[in-house]
């Protein structure tokens, strides 16, 4: 028959097939990034806006970086419903601590305590990267960062999210100044640069990662407390 | 499949087996470039119009920001490509180089039809594996035609269509407002919304909108006929002091001093 | 039989083909379908095989459109070489061949409908295994399992043409409802010794029945 030779290519082509079972799966990756950089007696917060999934935008303008009671920031990326269980569970312990003692928590106290909340769903847990800053009992910048079920570090910059990999080693090369001869690596940044790094993070992650984009939260808490402003960025 | 092993020409698939291997034994599989895309093409009242977005991506990173998805077939002929970004380049050039040869004995312009047919017997006979998802326009002695080409080698004709991953967000803006015997202008226009509405609401596709219009004896490839994704300026430079870079030898054995190099292109 | 690869596009379809005295109506729905969305809404999946001889596609849309492209090739040949037109069966026949040859690789079922000089109007049904039935009337697809009691209630082997179509626009627009594979426009050809007249019926001017 002719089909035969019509359908003939010049080699055979074994299928592929896998198996993969359809387990139950209530995790969503809603994809952006999340940064932070301590100076010494300030903090730079960003996050962007856009939440997805797959390739389809849920939300342009959807916070994932939070204020919180005590005036510090909690800035997520993972799930977002995650997160935003994971800050009303914050919150909830925040209140009970500010009636039970009649001061907000600082800082450190609320950094343990948010190791603690992530590691009390162990076997389930909250799949949130949060990174909390703020200053410290010594007016110092404090930056806190976990993995989801509570590994806790503190550290001078990080970033989280769906373009970590392109903006942590920008901010190891421009605030943790690595291999670079002639430099001090523990040398913080003052506050004007620490603010046009966040952006320019943020931009050139825009440019290169789908799910990071539309707007950015910029937040830099210090002294007097928090100020935020967004800017625009590509929404392709 | 032994005879698979024994071939000369073709593809080669003996990493089929590794990968079902790889596959059985719960690793991950390696795959190929797959580009989130919006191809889109409508006939207006003078011809046809192509349009595509710019952006290939790897994963969730953007590859190439200005790539080109409008591909040459005839010189009254162009093709728009999706899905496997190797397969469309190497399927459409083929096609390309078949359809000159076809002139050159015929003595004549070649017809779209035969480019589709070509296409879609050649798409069938590799099942599928083939990911090239295609939207062929072209004007012949017929008039203009237009035509979708899925990877498993089915066919539509259509008097507009869309392809790719942003296929749904270009294929609202045409239900909406295509309609028959629009001027060439309101042709651009259109596809040019349908293409920002792929770069804009679908993720796999993003950055320029290239346009190609195709009308009876001309053919105009509108490369970038759009930029609505410009980047903006960047707040400091990045310029690092020479002497910055640890080294361990001063310079490697061979290269001579003071020699001069080409500066890299890092504009973009 | 093989079923539909990931990514295929499918024509989850209602097709049809009745036979009267000195003809045949085919009828189909329009819809094309890869996964949820529609890839055409306006499809015909009726197909010229030769001047009187049809075929109703429903399956793969690639698969049919390969094997309908080969027979047509086919029946071209054979009008070249024979002098006159194939007959509705050596069509058929051919059909089937390619689609019980390969029924491990091809999903598709199809009817073939029309008229010749030998048998007068005849419809074959060719379902996925590859198997050939002559019937005086053929349902076929996703949606025909919605109207397999409406056609064997109506239908009456004295049809006249114009009750073929009727009972053809009437049958696709009730399993058009039901079925969500299938839908859009009915389209419709009617064969006879004269030659084809093609119909179509908007989708917003079906036949007047319950909706819900």
């Amino acid at each position: 028959m002719d089909f035969a030779q019509f359908q003939q290519a010049p080699v055979s082509v074994p299928t592929e097939h896998h198996s993969h079972g359809n387990r139950w799966d209530p995790y969503v990756d809603n994809g952006g990034t999340s940064l932070a950089i301590a100076g010494e007696d300030f903090v730079v917060v960003a996050s962007d806006t856009r939440q997805s999934n797959g390739y389809s935008i849920n939300s342009r303008y959807s916070p994932k970086a939070f204020e919180l009671s005590n005036g510090s920031v909690l800035a997520t990326t993972g799930y977002h419903a995650d997160a935003l269980k994971l800050v009303e569970h914050i919150e909830q312990r925040a209140q009970l601590y500010f009636h039970k003692h009649d001061r907000a928590m600082n800082v450190s106290a609320m950094a343990q305590m948010l190791s603690g909340i992530l590691y009390s769903k162990r076997f389930f847990p909250y799949y949130v990267f949060p990174i909390l800053s703020g200053l410290d009992a010594k007016g110092k910048g404090a930056v806190y960062t976990y993995d989801p079920v509570g590994n806790m570090e503190r550290v001078n910059y990080q970033a989280y999210g769906s373009a970590s990999a392109l903006v942590q080693p920008f901010l190891d090369s421009q605030v943790g100044f690595k291999n670079q001869r002639n430099a001090d690596p523990s040398r913080l940044l003052e506050r004007p640069q620490a603010v046009k790094l966040a952006i320019d993070a943020f931009t050139g992650a825009t440019e290169r990662d789908i799910h990071t984009g539309d707007w950015l939260d910029l937040f830099i808490i210090d002294q007097d407390g928090i100020h935020q402003t967004k800017r625009e960025l590509k929404h392709d | 499949m032994a005879p698979s092993m024994e071939s000369t020409t073709g593809f080669k698939f003996d990493n089929v087996r590794r990968n079902q291997l790889l596959g059985d034994k719960g690793y991950k599989v390696p795959t190929a470039t797959k580009t989130g895309t919006t191809i889109v093409g409508l006939i207006f009242r003078d011809g046809v119009i192509l349009g595509a977005d710019t952006r290939a991506t790897a994963g969730p990173i953007v590859a190439d920001k200005n790539c080109e998805k409008i591909h040459y077939l005839a010189p009254n002929m162009y093709c728009c490509g999706a899905g496997t970004a190797a397969d469309t380049e190497f399927t459409t050039n083929m096609i390309s180089s078949q359809l000159a040869l076809h002139s050159l004995s015929t003595g004549r312009e070649a017809r779209v039809v035969t480019a589709m047919t070509m296409l879609k017997q050649y798409l069938f006979k590799y099942q599928g594996h083939i990911g090239a998802a295609l939207v062929l326009g072209g004007y012949d002695v017929g008039g203009p035609h237009l035509f979708t080409i899925y990877p498993h080698g089915s066919t539509d004709k259509l008097p507009y269509v869309t392809m790719g991953s942003g296929s749904l967000a270009a294929m609202s803006v045409f239900e909406s407002r295509w309609r028959q015997g629009m001027s060439r202008e309101e042709g651009i226009e259109l596809v040019k919304d349908a293409i920002e509405a792929g770069i804009f609401n679908d993720m796999g596709s993003g950055s320029n909108v290239d346009v190609c219009v195709i009308t009876k004896g001309n053919t105009e490839y509108l490369r970038n006929y759009a930029r609505p994704n410009e980047r903006v300026e960047k707040e400091q430079s990045y310029k690092f002091p020479a002497g910055t870079t640890e080294f361990i030898v001063p310079r490697p054995a061979g290269v001579a001093a003071g020699e001069e190099s080409t500066a890299m292109d890092t504009s973009a | 039989m093989s079923a539909l690869k990931p990514g295929e596009v499918n024509l989850g379809t209602t097709i049809m083909a009745v036979q009267f005295d000195g003809g045949v109506v085919v009828g189909a729905d329009s819809r094309t379908t890869t996964g949820a969305y529609i890839a055409n809404r306006v499809t015909d999946k009726l197909t010229k095989i030769h001047d009187r001889i049809y075929c109703c596609r429903s399956g793969s849309a690639a698969d049919t459109q390969a094997v309908a492209d080969i027979v047509q090739y086919h029946m071209q040949m054979y009008t070249a070489q024979h002098g006159e037109a194939p007959t509705v069966k050596v069509a058929a026949s051919l059909f089937q061949e390619i689609c019980y040859q390969n029924k491990n690789n091809l999903s598709a079922g199809i009817i073939v409908a029309g008229w010749d000089e030998r048998d007068g109007a005849s419809v074959y049904n060719i379902p996925l295994g590859g198997s050939l039935h002559r019937e005086p009337f053929a349902i076929g697809g996703s949606g025909s399992t919605y109207i397999y009691g409406y056609c064997d209630k109506v239908f009456r082997p004295d049809l006249s043409r114009d009750e073929c179509i009727e009972f053809v626009k009437n049958s696709v627009s009730l399993a058009m409802t039901r079925d969500g594979s299938s839908g859009g426009v009915v389209r419709l050809a009617v064969i006879t010794k004269d030659g084809v007249e093609r119909q179509f019926v908007p989708g917003d001017q079906l036949p007047e029945q319950y909706v819900g």
